[in-house]
């Protein structure tokens, strides 16, 4: 969807309200994820992730998931053995994933009529807060409604991937404080990609770039400039001493940029600037 | 679905890999037989799914079973998805929850 990088998804997005405010998140280097109060978002998460986060921790007060302190959750999946009760119903949520016990406290009609509508069996998308009681995981739930459109599902889903990209590869900036100057950018242009928060994917963008700058820094010079059909592809392997194959994959890329077109023909390339 | 028994979500091309164990999945239906469903999974392949299918069953239904062959589910719940759905979307979904994003999964 997104796949231009001059889009800054994880700017005008803000994660869709899941992720705390970017102002406060990048290359801080005092951000400490399990104090920071202000950043207490919902985290879209499966049944999964806060079954091994609870178990992975000592403090099951403080859970921590990729690093981030985790309060209020939103979970999607079927709602099984619900249980009625004078002020409280409980049920158990599964999303495919795994089984989390849920408890909501029911004080006013509005919270029993809530409760009323759902059935064993149906998708409820569920708001909460993770709580440990006496050793085992609990979800006290604040909201609990039926899906009505079913691509929800899929959505909550992809969701809980971007979120826990996004988190994983904010915690290994903050591990890596030399990589500066480098916005986190999440997976959002192109899903299908998936997540290699490794540091070595920063250094293949940076080979790549390199050579799109060396092509456009030759095309920028005055001398092409002034050239009206532009330069030869072929000139330009040759002038860079780079093979002409990876010539085509920087034009290809500039030109998606906007940055360079083709004149006569699709040999040759100029550069949009006006010099 | 049983405790901690968690389903995977798969189409027609990870069937394979989940036979014999818990598998979710969406099928456009074809055909409707009463007994069985005769559905084109979200990689555009076709799969039979047993069981109880809801009646009357929407363009898409989601089934969770046990696998029972590469090209075949055993579905014990069942839940209509409606007409309008994002296949690729769920295709997608599929594969990077077997991909990338297993370990968020199963």
């Amino acid at each position: 969807m997104y796949g231009n990088n001059e889009f800054d998804g994880s700017a005008a997005f803000s994660g869709g309200g899941f992720m705390p405010s970017q102002a406060t998140q990048t290359a801080d280097p005092s951000f400490s994820p399990a104090k920071n109060r202000e950043a207490q978002g919902l985290l879209p998460l499966t049944v999964k992730q806060i079954r091994e986060a609870f178990q992975a921790s000592d403090d099951k007060a403080n859970i921590l998931i990729d690093g981030v302190s985790v309060n209020n959750v939103k979970l999607v999946g079927l709602l099984f053995e619900k249980t009625e009760r004078v002020t409280d119903v409980s049920f158990a949520l599964d999303d495919g994933t795994g089984r989390i016990d849920c408890h909501r406290w029911v004080q006013e009609a509005v919270d029993t009529k809530e409760m009323e509508l759902l059935s064993n069996g149906t998708y409820v998308k569920v708001h909460g807060h993770l709580k440990g009681f006496q050793g085992k995981k609990q979800l006290i739930v604040y909201s609990v409604r039926c899906v009505t459109d079913y691509n929800e599902i899929p959505n909550h889903f992809a969701e809980c991937m971007y979120v826990h990209c996004y988190n994983t590869r904010t915690q290994k900036m903050q591990d890596a404080p030399q990589v500066t100057g480098q916005m986190p950018n999440p997976a959002v242009n192109t899903p299908s990609k998936g997540c290699q928060p490794t540091s070595s994917n920063y250094h293949n963008v940076d080979a790549i770039r390199g050579i799109d700058k060396l092509v456009l820094n030759y095309m920028q010079q005055p001398s092409c400039i002034g050239k009206e059909n532009g330069v030869h592809r072929v000139e330009l392997a040759k002038q860079l001493n780079v093979p002409e194959h990876k010539i085509l994959e920087a034009i290809a890329s500039l030109e998606s940029e906007g940055l360079v077109y083709s004149t006569v023909d699709e040999f040759h390339y100029k550069s949009t600037a006006n010099g | 679905m049983d405790t901690s028994n968690p389903a995977a979500f798969v189409n027609a091309e990870l069937l394979r890999m989940y036979v014999g164990r818990r598998v979710r999945a969406v099928i456009q239906v074809l055909r409707n037989d009463g007994g069985s469903i005769f559905g084109k999974s979200t990689d555009e392949q076709e799969l039979v799914v047993k069981g109880h299918p809801p009646n009357p069953p929407t363009t898409f239904v989601e089934v969770i079973g046990i696998a029972d062959s590469n090209r075949s589910i055993q579905a014990e719940i069942w839940t209509n998805f409606g007409d309008n759905f994002d296949v690729s979307s769920y295709n997608t979904i599929c594969q990077l929850a077997n991909g990338d994003f297993k370990h968020l999964f199963i």
